[in-house]
């Protein structure tokens, strides 16, 4: 293995493909920085340029754009409130407060290290227990991925503190949007006698329009009530690295759990970054001592969503490579690179292309690094975004979203279904509806129906959800997650009460 | 007469949403021998659980007692009035959807930057017209450069 490691190392090593990295780092941070952009976008873009590469050239400046695009939602995140991609839905969590606290340094600098660390802590998984994880993977019949979907779900619709039954109707919302058009049959479904229906809603689309119209026009709400407060916020930009390094010092244990998870979570099929970023901050929420600081701008929640995040940047290469089944779209991209290049991805890749497995793996490395000195060095200039007063902000970012939702399919239909899912987020947003368990249940819907079905196929008895050990397991999971969401809840409340009677 | 709340409001709507959506999925193909779970059944499994979380959603905002407040009709129109700003916003942006096949990306683009920057900056001094109209004319023209030649995007 170590001998096919340092052949790849070698091959990534030459100045050209170091150069393509670099070029990939940027072009994936300033992807993930621009709302509406994406890391996908930024990869599709990219793809092109990689059509007369040579396979270790190609892959490299892929993987470049990868890293650097998971990264580089730490910085919409941060200043704007925005995810840049769903995988950094939750760093908007402690991210946004904290910047909005007068911390956006210290904020985008944790993010920043953790997604270092994450990416660091994958590969290391991935070079010595990548194997195992992709024959751990293949346990996972349509069963336990049914079962690890609904899992995931209740999970974050346990995240959303004081709105238990929110979040699970705005789960179900959110797979029932994904079951407009076509289906896996070819039958029509809630067309409503729009030709335009008939192929469904795109995921893009739908996530920046619930996301960002309620986001954008919320700011505009507040900025009526808290004059005073709008320039306070982005003056400071500094990057206050003692106090990064005395935060991180203190998430030692937070950096390893979560950057594991998200190597786990990013190894199994069809869940990849935007689980792992729930279910990670979701088990730093419980393991914590001040769960109820979750939400407010605390380090802890930055570090499980970036730490995890990144992490699935090197686990989601696993199920793609080892089992020819991508983790998520940007996967799916991947994997058409690699098919372009001639090589097919399954579980023959690792013995017949163990140079190319170990590029990957170097440019993730190699990314790694290079991601953490671009932003370090760049992420005040990124952060200059924050400083347009969001009157100016608001309408440039409302048109960047239309020219995404558009470009991404060269489809004006896509423009529409950015505006009407605009005004439901509005909507719901403003009966405090937590959105992200819709934008998870957008995301996951097609496949959970497609392997629910698939299962029921296979064994026409829904029992067997049940008499299979791992389905079960997650299903058991899945309850416990929604009693321990309530009993939290329930506990978050006597301490507030408990707070508010001391004050008096 | 029961006041209209946040919970009660949602939860009316999302009921109305679930009993036009079952009823529109009567019209999907239904199961054959060879699709014996059929293509409604994983929708209304949905509509249900949706339903049954209004449900409790509405029966738990009974429960709760609110103040006194006027009726449903004069607390919507308040509601809309105390959000114009936001109105007009998704108004513009609805405009720009609907003109950009029609007069194109530059022209449609221009005119949501224009207006809506007026609308939000206001137009009261000559500096901030000429920031408006420099930003919205430069934007305009360099994501177009951009998508156009750099991203190799057609836009409309």
């Amino acid at each position: 293995m170590t001998n096919f490691f340092l052949q790849a190392l070698a091959e990534v090593g030459t100045p050209s493909v170091l150069g393509l990295i670099v070029i990939g780092v940027l072009f994936g941070i300033v992807g993930g920085s621009i709302p509406g952009f994406t890391v996908t976008m930024a990869i599709l873009v990219v793809f092109p340029f990689t059509f007369a590469m040579d396979p270790v050239s190609g892959v490299s400046l892929m993987v470049g754009v990868f890293v650097g695009g998971y990264s580089g939602g730490i910085v919409s995140g941060v200043m704007l409130g925005i995810p840049g991609t769903p995988s950094s839905i939750t760093t908007v969590y402690d991210g946004y407060p904290m910047a909005q606290k007068g911390e956006p340094g210290r904020a985008l600098g944790i993010g920043v290290v953790s997604s270092f660390l994450g990416t660091l802590i994958s590969v290391a998984v991935l070079v010595f227990f990548g194997p195992l994880i992709a024959s751990f993977s293949m346990n996972f019949r349509p069963w336990e991925i049914t079962a690890l979907i609904v899992f995931a779900l209740t999970l974050v619709a346990g995240l959303s503190s004081g709105a238990l039954l929110k979040g699970l109707m705005a789960a179900a919302l959110g797979l029932l949007i994904t079951t407009v058009g076509y289906d896996r049959n070819s039958n029509l479904r809630f067309d409503f006698g729009l030709p335009a229906m008939g192929s469904g809603f795109e995921i893009l689309p739908v996530m920046i329009g619930i996301f960002a119209f309620s986001q954008l026009l919320g700011n505009i709400e507040k900025l009526k009530d808290e004059k005073s407060d709008a320039k306070k916020i982005d003056t400071n930009v500094m990057i206050p690295y003692g106090q990064i390094l005395k935060d991180m010092a203190g998430q030692k244990l937070n950096t390893l759990r979560s950057s594991l998870i998200g190597s786990l979570v990013g190894a199994l099929p069809g869940t990849g970054g935007t689980v792992a970023n729930f279910l990670s901050y979701d088990q730093a929420k419980k393991f914590s001592r001040h769960p109820e600081k979750f939400g407010t701008g605390i380090p802890s929640g930055i570090v499980a969503s970036e730490a995890s995040n990144s992490a699935v940047a090197g686990g989601a290469f696993v199920p793609t490579l080892a089992l020819g089944i991508p983790g998520d779209l940007p996967m799916a991209i991947m994997m058409g690179v690699l098919i372009l290049h001639g090589i097919t991805p399954g579980p023959m890749m690792f013995e017949q292309n163990p140079v190319l497995v170990g590029a990957i793996y170097a440019s993730l490395l190699i990314g790694a690094v290079v991601m953490v000195l671009c932003n370090l060095l760049l992420v005040r200039w990124f952060a200059k975004i924050s400083l347009i007063p969001q009157q100016i902000l608001v309408p440039v970012v409302l048109m960047l979203c239309a020219i995404g939702a558009y470009a991404l399919n060269n489809n004006l239909f896509d423009i529409w279904v950015l505006f009407i899912f605009g005004i439901i987020g509005y909507l719901l947003w403003k009966a405090e509806v937590p959105l992200t368990p819709l934008i998870l249940g957008v995301v996951l819907g097609d496949n959970l129906e497609r392997q629910l079905f698939r299962a029921l196929e296979l064994n026409e008895s829904w029992l067997t959800f049940l008499t299979r050990p791992l389905s079960a397991l997650f299903l058991a999971l899945a309850v416990a997650s929604i009693l321990f969401s309530l009993y939290q809840d329930r506990k978050i409340q006597r301490l507030k009460n408990a707070a508010q009677q001391e004050n008096i | 007469m029961l006041t209209l709340t946040k919970d009660r409001a949602l939860a009316l709507a999302l009921l109305l949403i679930v009993a036009v959506m079952w009823m529109e999925s009567g019209d999907i193909r239904p199961p054959t021998s060879w699709q014996p779970y059929g293509s409604a059944l994983f929708p209304r499994i949905l509509l249900v659980v949706i339903g049954l979380l209004s449900l409790l959603i509405l029966v738990r905002s009974l429960l709760v007692k609110v103040p006194e407040r006027p009726g449903a009709k004069q607390l919507i129109t308040e509601w809309f009035q105390s959000r114009r700003t936001i109105l007009a916003l998704f108004l513009l942006f609805g405009l720009y959807a609907a003109l950009l096949p029609v007069v194109g990306y530059i022209v449609a683009t221009i005119g949501f930057l224009v207006t809506s920057l007026a609308l939000l900056m206001g137009i009261n001094t000559r500096r901030k017209w000429m920031i408006n109209l420099t930003l919205s004319c430069t934007l305009a023209i360099v994501i177009f450069v951009v998508f156009r030649y750099g991203l190799n995007v057609w836009l409309p």
